[in-house]
């Protein structure tokens, strides 16, 4: 390692003498770097001793890993996996409930996740040390890339609980210096065991990092990019044959493309094997997918394959998360169209799910001969619970005014069933076939269009008459199916493969994600409020706080070094253009323009993990912009450096001794922030209260 | 084909306007009688066609007659422009008055003209020049303003002018064909090639029936089409020329016009702004010139395309304000100063009240963080248990009401005094006094008890006290404390003092909650009082958003709002406004457009069948999305052969294809792209200002191919390739033809007709 980091970075004008140096100093800065984070990152690591902020969630969602029962999540399994198989490993048995914030763990084995959890967000600094050394040659900027991210308070904060962010930042980190060593390797040593080595952990690193939350995809476009410049320079050099290229393309297709595929899906595979038990996140899923749940009431079910007249059904909607079709004694109020029995969709199972189906023509069904409902026949639903006849006529639907509204108890109440696909006389299978109840007369297909009902609909989804019959959510499924007079046979030949399961899980978190939108009145946090450290988060309340908020100086001089970079790098390419460059020294062109890519680079990846937060509409909150900190330090490193090296030497010291003293002074007076302090919002002179610099911090 | 009695009409028309006199039967007089059909339609910018004649006599004055001065010099060598031109008004403004109903949104945008006609204030959220140009239009006609355009498919009753309502769409969408193709030539790309391209935008259905109905589509695109037609050739000719000059004051111009039809026409602006940074970029290589000489060529293309824009844009939204000076239906949006700003607004129903705010005081309290509404009562009460359980106070409900309406009048009285007289005195209310505050219509004071809100139980109740004489007593008095007394001072001043209510007793302030009551509350808004803001409890929780109830008084006089402080509320209000998203049956995503996957229903006659339905020329659209990937891909091979020093094409060559993706290229994207983001709901003809740019590129792919196929020197080859185009075009002209009936909807339709145009499963007509 260090003897290749020697070879590097030693110009070809420098003698042995100065890379000896460098690399002394890069031993000693790098282990001054480690020591600092582990004091940092491991002190009170284990206090607060009960439940903070999200702990609630993924604690929870680790315990769950741990009984295996199934749940339903926003993001990928694996930051949650990890965080299961830590607790499993350090004696954590999963039966603590996490229930909210703030209470207490009385016993329970959760040192082991915390402490996993911190290691990996402590990795993080060394990581970004080698990222910027690589990038710059400079262990000068890397030192300080590296005590920007070690003095900031909002950093330990986050990467000391059970969250998903310490993983997160910690394959993150480890992609971005993967990627900086497979393109510093790739201009002499492509091909070496070495530069594999780096490439495939580039590979995996990606493959994990998106698949511990979707924002992992920001990371990957940033190694996409630069795999896409290194290929450009290697296409660009003609001293290397094109097939040299075309080996290179095809290396990197599979390093950074294909085994990243293979891993994602591997976790999945894990995640899907390991939650074979029935749980809270059912309803979500297809009746297929609910089949291989053990303890659901379709695990193993044996019911009549087909739907014969007589039987008793219940239908689920069958779009991502559509719940059962449901009805219950309570009429819609007043306002609302007529005042019927109300129609509506709910997710959970539920006596009110079950419908009787009948012919349209007879009450009576043969008790001997019994006829399977086919596609296209006329039938009518009467809900068993209340003996009433689903029906619909020409009203304005509750909440979609364009709607017919259901009801049940009238005439006008047949309905016609089409199987998606269908051809005339297919039966109706149980769970398998998708079909779309059409109302005869006012030829519109029943279905949930996904909006809650107010109280009075007791929040359940609402059910109305849809004309446009290609709305995706007009498509139904038969899931329990009650009829003695049929055979019934086992279920589990219905389950789907892992691939179409694999598909299912990433349509449901995708709706899942889509549906985080902040409530009416509610008050998410704006990514513009961000970088200028505008407003916190509680992670722990009552006399022990903690409050996730960036070190004020390190943020705000972020931005500042931020600014520098953007015109010293305007200007430097303005003056190329220009040609004024051409009497400048080839050495300090040469170096110049190192920096200036390195910041170009570690800026980019700031872009990519701030930008796009501006155009989601879901729930934001501050931790969101935690990545994006770590370029930005990063940047800050490598921009200072560029600017003290063009001073004098004395002048240079004293800046770099300047900052780490504003660094390490600033630390002192946030640290309470992370490592917790008491009440003090009363008492105006408490040490905490000085610290108020914004209103808008809370603490 | 009709037009010859409609041209006949339209004389009489334009003859009747009083603006246009002599100069226009002048023109008429010397034209030839050949185009005779196409003139007198010209009105407001279309001199174009006059100006092509010798006649010396035109009088430049104002900014769009300037450019179609610069504008007829191409025109005048050109008479391909003027082929292309009367076919694009022969299909645009063919029967244009027909169907004598409201099709889509001209019953908002028709509305909107009206409510110019009559000098009514609306608020909408698009800018006003779309409108403006067809209310102008329409005031030469004499409408009146009086239609109410009331749902779509309603009939224009005789005094409407529809014509005319619906001329400056169709004069615009019939220009935009000569205006691609000089935009085509300017990219020197081949004149046959450019009338191609002409022809295929007088060929698409979608572009056609956009431009036949009061719909703003039609200007967007010419604006920022022309706009860049004159930014190409401002970066193309000398400069601090004449031309120079001229044509970036001109791109500059129709940029701003564009934005101010709608702000998607900040996307071509955009585009505008990268192919000006990328000139600029290029010329730093040149070592001939100074630095200065650089920096000065910088600040005047800034003060050519950003400066002058951004005054035009300030300046029509100096006309929009001075227009609409009365009050109208969307007032309760803006806030109090500006509707009393307005006549026959919030001013002339309380005029004449005092501006002090004292004992005896009637007055309304207006929540102002956000959602505007009103602090309200009615004589209906709590239920007594909520479906939660928990019971209520029964007293009479507090609400917050979005709406003007009596019930949203209080009197302040002073707990000291008896009645409710003013004496000769005035008794001012100032900061820290209490008050009751006594609802007007039921007499009754404001009260809160330590009993929780209905839907925020975190609070308290706050009710309209009524005495039921059990050991409830009412608790009735309310601090006063003026938010903004540095400004103010600190006596409580109509609108102008910002006052929270402090409740005496339990030492809570009055407070809109943002939740809405259910049934039994009307749905209105809830109010509660919360703990006093000075002492946030700091536990655990995330947000804590606390919106205190300002109040503000009405003014009682007609404020008088400069224009700084309207135009800003108004934009602030534009651009903040949130849309709901909404179902809509012919609603559609960005990635159906490209392929045509649905179009929109516009209008529909019941007994005939016939009908209006925005669809593209599935033909051509299917052609410009794969040119785009044609030319990524030739970019991509180029640029990967280039890289390993395979020269394809020369220099010049290389520039053309480069400026075209520039263009072409990105002027797609960034006119597509962005909906990705967007949350509102869409439509199919949100997608026609980037379609335009697919065309052009089209366009360039075509000849792009001829010119490779020619180096091959076979001509036969080349004869062939001109064959298929030809052939595509005629196909492309057959589609055309086969969905005209759906574009003009005067054909009667079998149900079998309809389903026979159904090309794709996904398109929705409609039919019975």
């Amino acid at each position: 390692m260090t003897l290749t980091k020697t070879k590097e970075s030693s110009m070809k004008n420098s003698t042995t003498k100065d890379s000896q140096e460098k690399d002394k100093w890069y031993r000693i800065a790098l282990s001054v770097v480690i020591l600092l984070t582990v004091v940092t990152r491991f002190h009170k690591v284990l206090e607060p001793d009960h439940v903070c902020w999200d702990e609630t969630h993924f604690g929870k969602m680790g315990s769950w890993y741990i009984n295996r029962t199934f749940f339903f999540d926003v993001h990928p399994p694996l930051g949650k996996m990890l965080i299961a198989l830590s607790g499993k490993l350090t004696g954590y048995n999963g039966t603590y409930p996490f229930e909210k914030p703030a209470d207490k763990y009385n016993g329970t084995n959760y040192e082991g996740m915390r402490v996993f959890c911190t290691a990996l967000g402590a990795a993080i600094v060394p990581m970004a040390f080698e990222t910027v050394s690589d990038l710059t040659g400079s262990v000068q900027a890397a030192f300080i890339s590296a005590g920007y991210i070690i003095f900031d308070v909002g950093m330990i904060t986050l990467n000391q609980y059970i969250l998903l962010d310490p993983p997160l930042l910690f394959f993150m980190a480890a992609s971005v210096m993967g990627m900086v060593k497979v393109s510093k390797f790739t201009q002499n040593q492509s091909f070496t065991r070495r530069w594999w080595q780096w490439l495939m952990f580039t590979g995996t690193m990606i493959a994990c990092t998106i698949s511990v939350k979707f924002v992992g995809l920001f990371v990957v476009l940033l190694v996409g990019f630069q795999t896409i410049s290194d290929l450009w320079n290697v296409l660009g050099d003609l001293s290397k044959p094109i097939f040299y290229s075309i080996y290179q393309l095809a290396a990197r297709a599979f390093a950074l493309i294909l085994w990243p595929i293979i891993l994602y899906i591997f976790f999945f595979y894990i995640h899907l094997s390991v939650l074979n038990k029935s749980g809270n996140g059912d309803g979500f899923y297809s009746s297929g997918f609910q089949s291989r749940l053990i303890g659901n009431s379709l695990y193993n079910a044996s019911m009549p394959r087909e739907v014969a007249y007589g039987a008793i059904i219940t239908l689920k909607n069958h779009k991502t998360g559509g719940g059962y079709l449901h009805s219950h004694f309570h009429l819609y109020p007043k306002t609302v169209g007529a005042r019927q029995q109300q129609v509506t969709t709910y997710t959970h199972k539920d006596d009110n799910n079950k419908w009787l189906i009948k012919p349209y023509d007879r009450e009576t069904f043969g008790k001997k001969n019994v006829t399977i409902v086919k596609n296209g026949d006329l039938v009518r639903l009467e809900h068993f619970q209340t003996r009433r006849n689903l029906h619909s006529h020409n009203e304005k639907a509750p909440i979609t005014v364009k709607h017919f509204q259901n009801g049940t108890g009238d005439a006008n109440d047949i309905f016609k069933i089409l199987i998606v696909n269908g051809r005339e006389g297919d039966p109706i299978e149980t769970v398998s076939t998708k079909f779309k109840l059409i109302h005869y007369f006012q030829h519109c297909a029943v279905t949930s269009p996904g909006k809650q009902l107010p109280k009075w609909g007791f929040e359940q989804q609402e059910v109305s008459c849809n004309p446009n019959l290609r709305d995706k959510n007009v498509l139904w499924n038969v899931e329990d199916n009650y009829f003695e007079m049929l055979p019934n046979v086992s279920f589990h030949v219905y389950a789907p493969s892992f691939i179409s399961r694999f598909l299912e899980s990433h349509a449901v978190m995708l709706q899942g994600n889509a549906g985080l939108k902040p409530k009416e009145g509610e008050i998410t946090s704006r990514p513009w409020q961000w970088p200028i450290n505008y407003k916190g988060q509680f992670f722990s309340g009552g006399n022990f706080r903690i409050y996730l908020l960036g070190n004020p100086i390190i943020w705000w001089s972020n931005l500042v070094f931020m600014a520098l970079f953007l015109l010293t790098y305007f200007i430097a390419a303005v003056k190329q253009q220009r040609g004024y460059e051409e009497s400048e020294e080839i050495q300090k062109k040469e170096y110049k323009w190192r920096s200036l890519n390195a910041g170009m680079w570690l800026f980019m990846g700031w872009i990519l993990h701030y930008l796009p937060f501006w155009a989601m509409g879901r729930v934001l909150y501050f931790h969101h912009y935690f990545p994006a900190v770590i370029f930005n330090s990063m940047l800050t490193g490598v921009m200072f450096n560029y600017l003290a090296e063009r001073m004098p030497n004395w002048m240079k010291h004293v800046a770099i001794g300047t900052i780490f003293g504003i660094l390490s002074y600033s630390f002192k007076l946030f640290q309470p922030l992370a490592y917790g302090f008491a009440d003090a919002s009363t008492e105006s002179n408490s040490t905490m209260f000085g610290l108020r610099w914004l209103e808008s911090w809370e603490f | 084909m009709g037009t010859e009695i409609k041209s006949q009409e339209n004389c009489e028309n334009s003859l009747r306007n009083r603006k246009k006199k002599e100069a226009l039967t002048q023109n008429n007089v010397l034209k030839s009688s050949e185009k005779s059909e196409v003139k007198p339609q010209n009105e407001s910018k279309g001199k174009v066609e006059n100006q092509q004649q010798i006649e010396s006599t035109t009088k430049p004055q104002i900014h769009e007659e300037r450019n179609d001065k610069s504008f007829r010099i191409r025109l005048e060598f050109d008479p391909m422009s003027v082929v292309l031109f009367t076919l694009a008004i022969i299909t645009r403004f063919f029967k244009l008055s027909e169907p004598r109903n409201v099709v889509f949104d001209e019953l908002h945008y028709g509305k909107y003209v009206s409510l110019y006609m009559r000098n009514v204030f609306f608020f909408e959220k698009h800018p006003p020049l779309g409108k403006q140009l067809i209310a102008s239009a329409a005031y030469f006609a004499g409408y009146n303003g009086n239609n109410t355009f009331s749902k779509i498919g309603s009939e224009y009753s005789e005094n409407v002018p529809i014509f005319w309502l619906r001329f400056i769409p169709a004069l615009f969408g019939s220009l935009l064909v000569p205006v691609s193709y000089n935009l085509l030539l300017q990219l020197k790309i081949n004149r046959w090639v450019a009338t191609l391209g002409g022809l295929l935008i007088v060929f698409d259905n979608a572009l056609l029936t956009q431009s036949r109905f009061i719909l703003m589509e039609p200007m967007l695109i010419l604006f920022s089409t022309s706009a860049l037609l004159f930014l190409m050739r401002f970066l193309d000719s000398k400069y601090f020329s004449i031309n120079w000059c001229l044509n970036g004051l001109l791109a500059g111009v129709f940029y701003s016009f564009s934005i101010s039809v709608k702000y998607v026409g900040f996307y071509s602006y955009v585009l505008g702004g990268i192919l000006v940074a990328r000139h600029i970029w290029l010329e730093l290589r040149d070592k001939t010139f100074s630095d200065l000489t650089i920096a000065m060529r910088i600040i005047t293309k800034g003060i050519l395309l950003v400066v002058i824009p951004t005054a035009i844009y300030l300046g029509i939204f100096h006309i929009h304000l001075n227009m609409l000076y009365k009050a109208g239906p969307h007032d309760s949006v803006m806030t109090s100063a500006f509707q009393a700003s307005l006549e026959g607004g919030l001013a002339s129903i309380t005029h004449g009240q005092p501006l002090k705010v004292v004992h005896g005081s009637q007055i309304t309290l207006r929540h102002t963080n956000g959602r505007p509404c009103w602090l309200h009562s009615h004589a209906q009460v709590y239920p007594v248990k909520y479906e939660d359980k928990r019971g209520s106070s029964h007293q009479q409900q507090v609400t917050c009401y979005s709406f003007k309406d009596v019930n949203n009048w209080w009197i302040v009285k002073r707990p000291s005094k008896v009645d409710f007289s003013i004496g000769d005195e005035l008794d001012m209310i100032k900061d820290g006094d209490e008050i009751q505050l006594v609802h007007g219509l039921t007499s009754r004071a404001l009260n809160s008890h330590d009993v929780a809100a209905p839907v925020s139980p975190q609070s308290q109740e706050v009710s309209c006290y009524i005495d039921y004489n059990i050991s409830m007593p009412g608790q009735l008095l309310w601090r006063v404390e003026i938010l903004n007394k540095e400004e103010e001072g600190i006596h409580w001043h109509a609108i102008k003092s910002q006052v929270r209510l402090v409740h005496v007793t339990t030492q809570t302030a009055l407070r809109f909650t943002g939740r809405q009551l259910p049934q039994w509350g009307y749905n209105q808004h809830e109010i509660a009082a919360d703990k006093n803001l000075n002492h946030p409890d700091t536990s655990d929780q995330k947000e804590r958003e606390r919106q205190l109830l300002k109040s503000e008084m009405i003014p009682m006089e007609r404020t008088d709002l400069s224009f700084w402080q309207k135009f800003r509320e108004l934009q602030s209000k534009m651009f903040w406004q949130s849309d709901t998203v909404q179902n809509h049956m012919y609603s559609s995503e960005p990635l159906e457009w490209p392929f045509l996957s649905k179009g929109i229903a516009y209008w529909y006659q019941k007994d005939t069948n016939a009908q209006i339905h925005l669809l593209g020329n599935i033909a051509l659209w299917y052609s410009t999305t794969f040119s785009l990937l044609f030319y990524v891909a030739f970019l991509v091979f180029y640029l990967l052969r280039r890289r390993r020093q395979f020269i394809d094409l020369n220099d010049q060559e290389w520039r053309k294809f480069q400026d075209a993706g520039f263009t072409f290229l990105l002027g797609y994207l960034i006119n597509f792209l962005p909906y990705f983001f967007v949350e509102r709901t869409l439509f199919l003809h949100n997608y026609l200002p980037a379609l335009i740019y697919k065309i052009y590129l089209l366009c360039f792919l075509i000849e792009h191919i001829h010119d490779i196929l020619r180096r091959s020197n076979q001509n036969l080859i080349i004869f062939t390739y001109k064959v298929l185009v030809c052939s595509w075009l005629i196909y492309v002209f057959h589609v055309f033809r086969t969905f005209l009936i759906v574009s003009y909807g005067r054909t009667r339709l079998t149900t079998d007709d309809v389903m026979n145009l159904r090309w794709r499963d996904t398109w929705d007509f409609i039919f019975s």
